[in-house]
């Protein structure tokens, strides 16, 4: 199945994804932290932003930052709970988190979550921008955040780590 | 963000990953200890506490909730639990989107049942056949009776009846009275 209008990868049947693959992933984190430490896992979303988003970081290379918003437009949209709000500007694109689909569906599970589970969508998503020429910052977490994916140009101050909040369940 | 959207895909990406990172000896302790102990506990302390009865309620769940045009058929009988799964969510999401990173996604089911119903008390018979269709029966380990022929648990809801079983493609790996993953026959002609 494919649907060449769709910013989106890979295509479904359903409109939305099963919000229980959640608990998936932060298992998936608890695992990798255990077994092979913070380096690992870091390295795991470094290669997953290059290899596994490839064809995503082709798109927002090719498209630039009209791309870069038409596909975080699509991939909320695709995320069960989600509430975003997508920002255009000039030399940036800013995805305003309202209500993380993840962190709250974690809660409402019961589900203890990873500390670092809010600072892999810093370090997937800088290796992704990084692959399409762009670079990426992201402020708040613990259910709601700002990520920006921005030109080199536009001159983002470096990730503080700091300004990425640890989750709590 | 890493969402559930496309979790099939980049959850298939990470056998791959796992594997050359720590070859298959990590692929197996991540179905298990993420997977069976972690992820999927709900089900976990569904089936260790109810049996039969806890694996009605988890896959009448999950698979309608994954499933919503109800690819699949449960099956329920005193002695055993079946699923016939004609049309894979999963394995289907994969086959449609071309995506194949790892060499059979397939075994991640019996990579975290298997251990789970071990765990449990039952043992698994069990047939994939990496186009989207599979079975499987569910019974109390122990439990000597021979793996059914079709059509004899399901009826006509016994997905070997489906042509797609044989379809061009298709190769059937067996499992009988197993839990393990490795425990696999991948020579096997369906005769059941």
């Amino acid at each position: 199945m494919t649907n060449s209008s769709s910013p989106l990868p890979y295509q479904d049947t359903k409109p939305q994804g099963a919000a229980d693959f959640y608990f998936a992933v932060n298992a998936t984190f608890r695992f990798l932290l255990n077994k092979l430490g913070p380096a690992g896992w870091r390295r795991y979303l470094a290669d997953m932003g290059r290899g596994y988003f490839a064809p995503v970081n082709r798109q927002w290379q090719e498209g630039g930052l009209p791309a870069v918003a038409r596909y975080w437009r699509a991939f909320f949209a695709a995320e069960p709970g989600a509430e975003v709000n997508v920002v255009e500007a000039a030399d940036r694109v800013e995805v305003h988190v309202q209500v993380c689909p993840a962190i709250k569906h974690l809660r409402a599970g019961g589900r203890e979550i990873v500390r670092e589970f809010c600072s892999h969508c810093y370090h997937l998503g800088q290796a992704r921008a990084e692959a399409a020429g762009l670079t990426m910052r992201l402020a708040g977490g613990n259910g709601s955040c700002r990520h920006t994916f921005a030109r080199l140009e536009a001159g983002l101050a470096p990730q503080d780590m700091a300004q990425i909040a640890e989750a709590t369940s | 963000m890493i969402g559930c959207y496309d979790f099939c895909a980049h959850y298939e990406w990470t056998f791959a990953w796992l594997e050359r990172e720590g070859g298959h000896a990590l692929v197996r302790a991540y179905w298990h200890e993420a997977i069976n102990l972690d992820s999927q506990r709900h089900a976990r302390d569904l089936i260790m506490r109810e049996g039969f009865a806890g694996m009605a309620k988890y896959w009448g769940h999950t698979l309608a909730e994954e499933s919503p045009d109800l690819g699949f058929a449960i099956t329920q009988k005193p002695d055993v639990f079946r699923v016939d799964m004609h049309d894979c969510p999963s394995k289907g999401f994969l086959i449609r989107n071309g995506i194949q990173q790892y060499s059979d996604y397939c075994d991640h089911c019996m990579g975290w049942i298997g251990p789970l119903l071990k765990d449990a008390g039952f043992v698994v018979d069990h047939e994939h056949n990496h186009c989207g269709q599979c079975w499987w029966e569910l019974r109390r380990a122990g439990d000597t009776t021979p793996v059914t022929p079709a059509g004899a648990t399901a009826g006509e809801k016994d997905v070997r009846f489906r042509p797609e079983w044989t379809q061009p493609g298709a190769k059937v790996d067996r499992y009988e009275k197993a839990t393990d993953p490795d425990d696999k026959r991948s020579d096997a002609t369906s005769n059941f």
